[in-house]
């Protein structure tokens, strides 16, 4: 009952309290996994160290380890420097990259809540009102319109912005702007074009760039790393080197082909880049796109410069100063090598960060030609510039769109075609396409796993793509029969590793999952051994 | 940032139980990692997977990849998961005592 009580006010109010205790039974139901139904916590407590040192009391969940405030002159300097943040984002010389998406947002909900249940999150949480996406929006508008317009203070519950700015609201709302994948599934269903994602990549911007609130594996550990390393990874340019030799033998092995893959070549017309997290946990997947490209002729190269093989940037997720500086470094590799164009491989935010946010920022000669490789692999297999056997890949496949590259960037037939080509049993999930779920690993939730956060989303912000995914294969659950689920992203598989594992999906239901150049590359015909390997 | 008391010394570890002062790492501080880690008591093929995670580190800075380790090490990625369930990277890197893997791993 309390969670139906619960107020946009109340987060500023009993500090000391969570606002919401979340119980497995108010989950949405996932009827077709046992033990789903019972009563208890799905998320782990903290420890009482960690209670005692981490801000927890928006939902029991610590995703940022926001240090709790010493005394009261901290906090007071910490609300003066989360205003002073906030009045930057409003402002033209200080947010040109999102001010009118954020404006619009602030300015025009009419509070219809169909974003709501557009939510993977809110839906798969039993509609927990702090997970609604107008919950956060309504907290950041109340503060805007009470705090910072002019008289907004007297007539603040007269004009419905009741809302105490504290500490308690900003630790709350700085947990609660990870409590949101930034799929933007809402925005798609919004009458206005109101865009509840941006709020929260606003309000991540703030607490990194004017507070330094950010979470450790995307900041220190992330596009710092990646600034002083080379890759989030922590890749040197060296280890580059010694991967893509043991790269070469593996395809060696597997395809009976002995390829040089081509590295710093200058004048090469594709300078292609990989999430560098691909080379360590699913080398097949740059080891196919290296046996398609040569086998289709291509004219490409890697690069083993410093940033040169890192394709991703976690600013995309919370920080447009690190955004840039990843950027720039990105681009200056490309003009370096002489390349015609940048092309992303499969994953998500890269590719939304580098091909269509970066247009905010090169300018001029610096704006260099950047694409998807989903386009340039539904050219090579869809004009039959490789043989390929789809009777190879005769096993239930299914898609899952990646939000970045689908809903966001609007490529959604490529990886299709492909699959309609060379999979004879490619089913979709429904929703698909623009509609789809997240995989709840987005904005970086992925690659975040301290203390209890891991629980939350593998109960909360995946669960509705793991119903998505069930439903998929419901007329072939035999666990002999092995199925593919297709993940064109680097993050979305980290996530989908992680839900199958929790689940349990491998075991019960026969359920793996893989990238897309590996299905083509699994069809090509006239190689040593099957590409894939079902591991 | 938490201490642990492995291998009879107090040992600063970060809030995923990774350890921070990778000098102390020994024998015995592995072996109590191990246990957190459901992977006590520690056989031959634990200590062959820890010894080659630590010599790669120690080349070139971060852990392998996955596939390098599972060849070079004879070792199939499911016996890993049952030599060390929380995986590679979360498991054995910590038993092994390098830092939590980062990146889109």
């Amino acid at each position: 009952m309390r969670k139906k009580r619960l107020r946009v006010s109340d987060i500023g109010k009993n500090g000391a309290d969570r606002l919401v205790r979340i119980n497995r039974k108010d989950l949405m139901p996932l009827p077709d996994i046992p033990g789903e139904d019972r009563e208890d916590d799905p998320i782990r407590p903290l420890t009482d160290r960690q209670r005692a040192i981490y801000e927890h009391s928006l939902d029991g969940v610590s995703a940022v380890a926001i240090p709790c405030a010493k005394d009261e002159e901290e906090e007071k300097r910490l609300i003066q420097s989360f205003l002073e943040g906030l009045k930057k984002l409003l402002s033209k010389e200080n947010n040109w990259t999102f001010l009118q998406q954020l404006q619009q947002t602030l300015d025009c909900c009419v509070k219809c809540q169909a974003c709501s249940d557009a939510c993977a999150i809110y839906l798969g949480s039993g509609r927990q009102e702090i997970y609604r996406p107008t919950f956060r929006s309504e907290v950041v508008r109340r503060i805007v319109n009470k705090y910072l317009k002019k008289g907004g203070r007297f007539f603040a519950k007269l004009r419905g912005n009741d809302i105490e700015l504290n500490w308690t609201t900003i630790a709350r709302l700085a947990e609660l702007a990870y409590r949101c994948t930034m799929c933007r599934r809402c925005a798609t269903w919004c009458p206005m074009g109101s865009d509840n994602g941006v709020i929260t990549h606003e309000l991540r911007k703030l607490f990194s760039q004017e507070m330094g609130i950010a979470p450790k594996e995307l900041h220190e550990a992330g596009s710092m790393r990646q600034l002083r390393v080379g890759a989030s990874t922590g890749i040197s340019p060296k280890a580059f080197v010694d991967i893509i030799a043991f790269m070469e033998e593996e395809i060696e092995e597997k395809t009976g082909r002995k390829i040089k893959v081509p590295v710093d070549k200058k004048g090469a017309d594709i300078l292609l880049i990989h999430n560098s997290g691909e080379y360590l946990s699913w080398i097949e997947n740059p080891a196919a796109f290296a046996v398609i490209f040569e086998e289709a002729g291509l004219s490409w190269t890697l690069s083993s410069d410093l940033y040169g093989y890192e394709a991703t940037n976690y600013g995309v997720w919370y920080d447009d100063v690190q955004f840039s500086r990843v950027v720039l470094r990105q681009i200056g590799i490309a003009k370096k090598l002489g390349a015609k164009k940048i092309v992303i491989g499969e994953c998500g935010h890269a590719t939304k960060g580098l091909v269509v946010l970066a247009d905010r920022i090169l300018a001029d000669d610096m704006n260099f030609p950047r694409e998807s490789a989903l386009p340039l692999l539904e050219d090579i297999v869809c004009a039959n510039r490789i043989k390929l056997d789809p009777c190879k890949n005769n096993f239930p496949v299914t898609l899952h769109d990646p939000c970045s590259i689908v809903r966001l960037m609007g490529i959604v037939e490529p990886q299709r075609k492909i699959l309609r080509k060379i999979c004879p049993q490619f089913r979709e999930m429904e929703p698909h396409g623009v509609d789809n779920y997240c995989c709840g690993g987005g904005s970086g939730f992925a690659i975040m796993s301290p203390m209890n956060f891991s629980d939350w989303k593998l109960t909360i912000a995946g669960r509705m793509k793991v119903k998505q995914i069930l439903d998929a294969f419901k007329d072939v659950q035999d666990p002999s029969i092995k199925k593919y689920v297709c993940a064109p992203c680097s993050n979305c598989k980290g996530q989908l590793r992680d839900l199958l594992a929790h689940y349990k999906l491998r075991e019960t239901c026969g359920i793996y999952f893989g990238g897309l150049a590996e299905l083509i590359a699994n069809a090509m015909v006239g190689l040593k051994k099957p590409f894939i390997e079902w591991q | 940032m938490a201490k642990a008391t492995l291998g009879g010394v107090e040992i600063e570890v970060d809030e995923d139980g990774f350890i921070q002062e990778p000098d102390n790492w020994n024998k015995e501080v592995a072996e109590d990692l191990a246990k957190m880690e459901q992977a006590f008591p520690m056989g031959d093929d634990h200590w062959k997977i820890v010894n080659y995670l630590r010599n790669y580190y120690a080349k070139y800075g971060i852990a392998p990849p996955i596939r390098m380790l599972v060849k070079q090490t004879g070792i199939d990625l499911k016996t890993i998961y049952e030599l060390f369930p929380s995986g590679p990277a979360k498991g054995a890197c910590k038993v092994a005592g390098l830092p939590k893997p980062t990146g889109c791993v």
